[in-house]
C-alpha cells in the first residue's frame, strides 16, 4: 500500500532551504498553524458546554494516542497490535501510584512515558526481531500478556474490578475545565514534539525504511535500531496518554491493556489518514464525536466503527485527509505551484543520502565498499 | 501416576480443540496468505449455533447439530470470501489485518443481536456426560471426544492435502497460483473452497468445545489470541505446526494450572515469546519476506 500512497509531503527543512518565497509562506503557515490550532481549542475550553469540553479532553487524549500509534503505522510502516499495553500501564502508573502510595502524582505522571518507554524497549527487542505479520501477531500476543497479568494479580491491581478513584488525581484536575486546560497543553506539546521527530532525520529514515526496507539497509541504515527507537517512541507517548486518560477518567481497568483497544488508535489512524500527520487526530475526533452521537441512538457502535473501518481500508485506504487532499482544487493548486510543489519518488530516496548524520560509521564504510548501489 | 494420565487427557483435550481452530486459520493464510481476524467469530458462530440447535429439540440431537455448524459456517465462509476477502489477497497486510478486524467486530455485534449477552452452556451427550476412569485415573468423558474428532480432522487434513486433486491444486495454488490459473484450474473458486474449509474448521471448534466450556460473547477475541499463539508457535501456514505448537500450548496450559495456578494464564505467552526469540517464523514456517 505504501507504494500506491500518497507521498509524504515535502519535510520542513528542504522547503525552507530553497529559499524561495513559497519556502517562506510554508513556514509562516507551520508556525501560525499550531498556534491558530490550540488558541481556537484554547477558546472553546471557555465557550463549549462542561459535557462537550469533556469530549474534546478525551479526544485530545485520545489523539496522542493515535499520533503516536501512527508514527509506527504511517511513518514506519509497522503494524502494532500491542499498543494498548503502553496505553494500559501509562493509566496504571497513575492508579497503582495512588493505590500503593508509591508517590503523589505528579511525579508519576511525569514518569509515565518512561515506564511506557521501558516496557516498549522489553517489547520491541523481541517483536521486532520478526517482520509483517509475525510482528502484528506478537504485539498483540504480549498487550495479551500485560492484560492477563494485570488481571490475575488482584492484590496488586484489583485484577478485573479496576481502580476508580477521583482522588487518584490532584482535585484541581478534576475539575472538568481545568482538566481540559491540562490535556491541552500536555497534548500540545506532545503533538508538536512528534511533529518534531517525524520531520528530524530520524523521522525522514523511518520513512525510508516503511518505502524499501532492503534498499535503506543498502546504504546502510540500521533498519532494526531505528524500527527500536520509533517502537521505544511511540511507547512513551502512548503511556503518556494513558496518564491523560487516567486524568479525564479518573479510573483505570485492564480493558484498556485488552488487544481490541489496540484497534482504536488503528483504527483512527486509518479513518483520519496515517499519510498526513495531523490524519489520527482528526479520526480520534470522528471518533469519539461518533461514538457519542451514535451511543445515543442504538447499542450498534461495534457495527458502526466495523462497517466504517471495512469501507475505508477497501476502497478508501489513505482516509478521510487523502480524500481532502486528492479534491480538484489540492491538484490545481499543486500545477500553479508547479513542480517545486511534489516530492517525485527519485527525490524521496535521494533524501536518504542527505543525513548521514543517523548512519553508523560502520556502515558507512560498507558503503563506500559497495561501487555500484543495488537497485530497487 | 494417576496425575500424569490426568494431564495427559487434558492436555491433548485442550490441544484438540486448538488444533482445529488453528488448523483452519493456518490453511487459510498457506493458500491465500491472509489472516483472517474475523476467524475467531467463525468459532464464536459455531458455538452459538450448537447451543442453538441442541436448544431446539431434546440434546439427542448433538451429533447431528455438530456436523450443521461446521457446514453453515463453512457457508457463511464462503459468503465472506466472495464478498470481502477476494478484495483483499493483493493488498498490504495492514489492510488485510483491519478488514478482518472490521469484520470481527460486525459479527460480534451482529452475534448480540442474534443470542443475547448471555452465556449458554450445553450439556455433554449421552454416552459422554460424567467422568471415566482410564488407567485408574478419573477424567473427564467428554475429552475423548475432543481428541477423537481433533485426531479425525488431523487425519482427514493429511488425507485431502497430500491424497485428493483439490489438495494437489492447493499446494500448487501456495506456489504459484498463475501457473495454476493458466492450467485451467478455476483458482478463485478453490480460494473460496479453501476459506469455506477454515470457516468450517472454526465453527466445528466452536461446536465441538460447548459442551466444555460456557459460550457467551467475546470468545471471539479470545480463541483469536489463542489460535495465533498457536499457529505463530508452528509456522504461518504450516498445518503440522500448528498441531506442533496446539500440543505444546494445551501442555503449557494444563502444567502451568497443576503447578503455577496464579500464572496459568500467561504460561502460554512465555512460551510463545521463548519460541519467537529462537526462532523467529516459529517452528515449522519459513522466513516471511
Amino acid at each position: 500500500m505504501a507504494g500506491e500512497a500518497v507521498l509524504p509531503r515535502r519535510p520542513t527543512r528542504l522547503v525552507r532551504s530553497n529559499g524561495s518565497g513559497v519556502g517562506r509562506l510554508a513556514t509562516a503557515r507551520l508556525i501560525a498553524t499550531p498556534i491558530v490550532v490550540i488558541g481556537l481549542l484554547a477558546l472553546l475550553g471557555r465557550t463549549l458546554s462542561i459535557n462537550n469540553v469533556l469530549t474534546l479532553e478525551e479526544v485530545l487524549g485520545l489523539a496522542v494516542f493515535a499520533m503516536a500509534t501512527n508514527l509506527l503505522l504511517g511513518y514506519g510502516g509497522l503494524v502494532s497490535f500491542g499498543q494498548a499495553a503502553f496505553y494500559g500501564s501509562g493509566a496504571y502508573m497513575i492508579g497503582l501510584s495512588w493505590l500503593h502510595h508509591w508517590m503523589s502524582f505528579w511525579p508519576a505522571f511525569v514518569l509515565t512515558p518512561v515506564v511506557g518507554a521501558v516496557a516498549a524497549l522489553l517489547m520491541g527487542l523481541i517483536a521486532l526481531r520478526t517482520r509483517r505479520l509475525y510482528f502484528a501477531l506478537l504485539t498483540l500476543a504480549f498487550s495479551e500478556l500485560f492484560y492477563q497479568l494485570v488481571n490475575v494479580r488482584y492484590s496488586f491491581t484489583k485484577g478485573a474490578t479496576g481502580i476508580f478513584a477521583v482522588s487518584m488525581i490532584p482535585a484541581s484536575l478534576a475539575q472538568p475545565r481545568t482538566g481540559y486546560y491540562f490535556t491541552l497543553g500536555v497534548a500540545s506539546a506532545a503533538i508538536l514534539l512528534l511533529w518534531k521527530i517525524t520531520v528530524s532525520p530520524f523521522g525522514l529514515v523511518l520513512r525510508a525504511t516503511r518505502e524499501n526496507r532492503e534498499r535503506a539497509e543498502a546504504i546502510g541504515v540500521n533498519v532494526f535500531r531505528h524500527q527500536l527507537l520509533a517502537f521505544v517512541i511511540s511507547g512513551a507517548f502512548c503511556s503518556l496518554a494513558g496518564a491523560l486518560f487516567a486524568v479525564y477518567g479518573q479510573s483505570t481497568y485492564p480493558d484498556l491493556l485488552n488487544w481490541t483497544t489496540s484497534g482504536q488508535p488503528l483504527f483512527m489512524a486509518v479513518i483520519g489518514g496515517m499519510f498526513v500527520f495531523l490524519g489520527p487526530a482528526l479520526g480520534a475526533l470522528l471518533y469519539q464525536v461518533g461514538f457519542q452521537y451514535i451511543t445515543q441512538h442504538t447499542h450498534d457502535w461495534q457495527l458502526v466503527l466495523g462497517g466504517a473501518l471495512l469501507l475505508v481500508v477497501l476502497f478508501r485506504p489513505d482516509g478521510l485527509s487523502g480524500l481532502v487532499l486528492s479534491n480538484p482544487f489540492a491538484s490545481l493548486r499543486r500545477r500553479i505551484r508547479g513542480a517545486d510543489s511534489g516530492v517525485t519518488e527519485a527525490e524521496a530516496t535521494s533524501i536518504l543520502e542527505q543525513v548521514p548524520a543517523t548512519v553508523t560509521p560502520r556502515s558507512v564504510d560498507q558503503r563506500e565498499q559497495m561501487e555500484v548501489p543495488p537497485d530497487g | 501416576m494417576h496425575g500424569a494420565v490426568v494431564d495427559i487427557v487434558s492436555t491433548l483435550s485442550t490441544a484438540g480443540y486448538l488444533f482445529i481452530v488453528s488448523a483452519g486459520l493456518t490453511l487459510i493464510f498457506g493458500a491465500v496468505r491472509v489472516i483472517n481476524l474475523a476467524h475467531g467469530s467463525f468459532y464464536m458462530y459455531g458455538a452459538f449455533l450448537l447451543t442453538t440447535i441442541v436448544g431446539l429439540s431434546s440434546g439427542t440431537k448433538f451429533w447431528l447439530a455438530v456436523p450443521v455448524c461446521a457446514l453453515a459456517l463453512a457457508a457463511l465462509g464462503a459468503l465472506v470470501e466472495v464478498t470481502v476477502m477476494r478484495r483483499l489477497y493483493e493488498r498490504e497486510h495492514l489492510t488485510q489485518l483491519l478488514a478482518t478486524f472490521g469484520l470481527l467486530l460486525i459479527f460480534g455485534d451482529l452475534a448480540l443481536h442474534l443470542w443475547g449477552t448471555g452465556a449458554r452452556t450445553v450439556a455433554p451427550p449421552v454416552p459422554f456426560h460424567g467422568r471415566f476412569t482410564l488407567a485408574g485415573a478419573t477424567v473427564p468423558a467428554y475429552d475423548i471426544v475432543v481428541i477423537g474428532v481433533a485426531a479425525l480432522v488431523g487425519a482427514g487434513l493429511w488425507l485431502l492435502l497430500t491424497r485428493s486433486m483439490f489438495g494437489w491444486r492447493i499446494r500448487a495454488a501456495v506456489s504459484d497460483p498463475e501457473t495454476l490459473a493458466c492450467a485451467g484450474v478455476n483458482t478463485k473458486l478453490l480460494m473460496t473452497m479453501v476459506f469455506a474449509l477454515g470457516a468450517g474448521l472454526a465453527g466445528l471448534a466452536g461446536a465441538i468445545v460447548s459442551p466444555q466450556s460456557s459460550v457467551a460473547p467475546g470468545i471471539d477475541q479470545a480463541i483469536i489470541v489463542s489460535a495465533f499463539i498457536v499457529t505463530v508457535i508452528g509456522g504461518l501456514g504450516s498445518i503440522l505446526g500448528s498441531a506442533l505448537g496446539a500440543l505444546l500450548i494445551g501442555l503449557a496450559e494444563t502444567l502451568g494450572t497443576r503447578y503455577v495456578p496464579d500464572w496459568a494464564s500467561t504460561v502460554i505467552y512465555v512460551v510463545l515469546i521463548v519460541v519467537l526469540v529462537a526462532r523467529p517464523s516459529g517452528l515449522l514456517g519459513a522466513p516471511e519476506r
